[in-house]
């Protein structure tokens, strides 16, 4: 089970008709076609006109004839393999599996007040540590656990953190982009010897700035998967009616995936279906909204229909805390994920929208991703799990089955037990003070990092991630990215005999 | 025929009616109503939607909708108000943006329009503002108080450089700096030497009028 993903044994969850999944199709190819996109790139215009697109070089506008979007839907694999460090890790990204990712946040939490704070660099390592541990973690999404830690410049956060992925876990990895950071990260992989998946990241709506165009002819042209994403926000970026953002949506992710086919035609990708809606108090997005629910649902049966991979809006709850708000909202994103056909799912650790993360929220999370999983697996009917003649043998009362060796051979896969939550009857959790299954996620985290050791890297791939790092410092500084003082407080940070895993 | 001018004026703001404020705005300029009295009248209007919003009874489109009909019939008034050189009370000038290279506006509409809503002169550069543009508009509108907004950490440090801009053309000390934005927290903007810094636009109302001794 851990690193290949859940199964769903069962047909797919579907919210449209026929007519109504035609419909959004036919607005996504108006759209594309009269409105088009934005796009703040040059080579990647020129390479769309080239292929039957109308271009506006003075409003960098590009529209897509609906052949071409229809062509490059058919071009893209339906599922594609993503190998891991360690082979046991690898995936098939498609079809009727959902694999889990980890939810990032910008910082960490402080345990006892809950409030926000940036993470260390032993926090971060000590993080990737955890999620590497945990069964139900199938990949790591870009900036995970955090956006960046402690000391580390701004334009070095996405770089060190794929540094102490590679370093701390051996699972599939995923890269964003910044500053033309998808340059080294690339390197980083190759020096390694594994496949990253990078991102090309639209701003709805419908457009598409340069640094994620680079990005996309970086991976598309290295052979890798691109993961193509745009995060809108209801109401503001996008209409506020569910259909009217799925077309936006659409049009956004489905022009990135032209452009990657027309790059490199065969492109492995993912589309991501991330969207929020305005919460009209705050004007920031509402996380954890059930309406989130209903657009995954109808874009995961879209694209099952166009045969193309999708990653749904991660799973990030509003609340601040682990309590019963963030894991309704939690639950209710995974479970939506899980029936409606969601082929990935970033999912651990966030505590409060993409701002905080902890690894005893990542671990609470495993449990309801296995309780998931295992709710998509389904049941087997057959004459054994019937059990028609066990049943006519005990009878009536006082005939029972926990003696029974059918009940011995089946319970344990027809049961799935949680690791923290509490199961104790009253008088057992009195007895021993009451603890919550935040208690018991605290002590699985200790526990983990105790014992957990994850696979080192070679000594000469350990070189070569560290040299990648130190190639990408002094390009950004020459760069001007880094200040004087920036790069002083950073080489102070990895002064630590037990660089790179603690400062 | 004055008053329902007014009257209509401000119906258009509280009704988000962009084209109809703009209409009734160059109505009252035509008419020779006094433009203070118009630019009052508008006040009322978009105070009376800034409570709606306090109180929860009115939400954020209702709010961005309002500032949007107001912004569209100020400029009209406001030439108005120059051409015969009249002189408007008011709790101090604020020029507001968001920072170059960031491009979002939520925030910093509602802090404009909760301003304005409150008193202020208000004059809204907008978003992706340079330090260049921040100069020129607490020169030309001679401000009290310059709000700046950046949602990412990316954009944050631009607040620092308009700060040394002003710096540098001598005027940071004519102006009250007050920052806010997802990415700013009160620890950055005492780093930057910001005068005050809120996390919500009603906060940034009280910091303003704070700041201005009001």
């Amino acid at each position: 089970m851990a690193g290949k993903g859940f199964t769903r044994n069962f047909r797919p969850l579907k919210i449209l008709t026929e007519e109504e999944i035609e419909a959004i199709h036919r607005g996504t190819l108006e759209v594309l076609w009269v409105t088009g996109v934005r796009m703040e790139h040059e080579r990647g215009l020129k390479l769309l006109e080239r292929n039957g697109c109308k271009v506006d070089y003075d409003e960098m506008r590009v529209r897509i004839p609906p052949a071409l979007v229809e062509e490059c839907l058919r071009k893209t694999p339906s599922s594609f393999h993503a190998p891991a460090r360690d082979s046991k890790n690898s995936l098939m990204v498609g079809g009727n599996t959902l694999c889990l990712a980890v939810a990032p946040g910008n910082h960490t939490v402080d345990l006892d007040t809950w409030e926000p704070r940036p993470a260390t660099r032993k926090e971060n390592y000590d993080g990737v540590t955890v999620l590497d541990a945990l069964p139900t973690v199938h990949f790591f999404s870009p900036y995970t656990p955090y956006f960046g830690f402690k000391d580390v410049p701004p334009c070095m956060a996405m770089l060190e953190s794929l540094a102490a992925r590679i370093r701390n876990s051996t699972k599939f990895q995923c890269v964003g982009f910044s500053n033309d950071s998808e340059i080294f990260a690339i390197k980083m992989a190759q020096a390694v010897g594994i496949e990253i998946l990078g991102t090309c990241a639209f701003a709805p709506p419908l457009a598409v700035y340069r640094d994620a165009v680079e990005s996309a002819f970086r991976f598309a042209e290295a052979g890798l998967p691109l993961r193509i994403i745009s995060g809108q926000v209801m109401g503001g970026t996008a209409p506020a009616t569910i259909a009217g953002g799925i077309v936006t949506n659409n049009a956004e992710v489905i022009a990135g995936l032209v452009l990657a086919q027309l790059i490199n035609p065969g492109t492995r990708i993912l589309v991501k279906d991330f969207s929020a809606s305005v919460n009209m108090r705050s004007g920031a997005p509402a996380f954890g909204g059930i309406e989130i629910c209903l657009h995954n649902a109808a874009s995961n049966q879209i694209f099952q229909k166009y045969g193309v991979p999708i990653d749904d809006t991660t799973a990030y709850p509003n609340s601040k805390m682990p309590d019963y708000q963030s894991s309704y909202e939690k639950a209710f994103r995974i479970f939506t994920a899980g029936l409606s056909g969601a082929n990935t799912l970033l999912f651990h650790g966030s505590v409060h929208g993409e701002l905080t993360h902890h690894p005893i929220q990542a671990i609470l999370d495993d449990d309801s991703a296995g309780m998931v999983g295992h709710f998509m697996e389904g049941l087997a009917v057959n004459d054994e799990t019937l059990a028609i003649d066990l049943i006519k043998e005990v009878g009536p009362i006082p005939g029972h089955f926990l003696d029974k060796g059918h009940t011995r051979k089946w319970w344990k896969s027809e049961q799935f037990i949680p690791k923290v939550a509490d199961r104790l009857t009253y008088p057992e959790w009195m007895n021993k003070g009451k603890k919550v299954c935040l208690d018991y996620a605290r002590e699985r985290m200790e526990e983990i990092l105790a014992t957990h050791k994850p696979a080192p890297l070679t000594p000469s791939q350990e070189e070569d991630v560290e040299g990648v790092l130190e190639e990408a410092r002094k390009h950004y500084k020459e760069k001007g990215l880094i200040t004087e003082e920036e790069m002083a407080t950073y080489r102070k940070s990895m002064k630590s005999t037990n660089y790179p895993y603690e400062q | 025929m004055s008053t329902e001018v007014l009257e209509n004026l401000k119906k258009a703001i509280i009704g988000y009616d962009r084209e109809g404020a703009a209409d009734w705005a160059k109505k009252a300029v035509q008419e020779k109503i006094d433009p203070i009295k118009a630019l009052d009248t508008m006040t009322v209007a978009i105070r009376q939607i800034g409570d709606g919003f306090g109180k929860g009874e009115l939400w954020l489109p209702d709010l961005v909708g309002a500032a949007a009909a107001m912004t569209s019939a100020t400029p009209i008034i406001e030439e108005e108000i120059k051409r015969v050189g009249a002189t408007r009370k008011s709790l101090g000038t604020v020029i507001i943006g968001t920072v170059y290279g960031d491009i979002h506006t939520i925030g910093k509409t509602m802090v404009a329009t909760l301003l304005t809503a409150s008193g202020f002169t208000v004059n809204d550069l907008g978003i992706n503002v340079t330090a260049q543009s921040f100069v020129q508009g607490i020169n030309e509108y001679k401000a009290d108080i310059l709000a700046m907004s950046a949602l990412m950490t990316t954009t944050a440090p631009e607040q620092r450089k308009v700060i040394e801009a002003l710096k540098k053309e001598g005027i940071r000390d004519t102006v009250q700096i007050m920052v806010g934005g997802g990415a700013i927290t009160q620890e950055f903007a005492d780093s930057i030497g910001a005068d005050g810094y809120d996390p919500t636009a009603p906060g940034a109302v009280e910091l303003a009028r704070r700041l201005v001794g009001k």
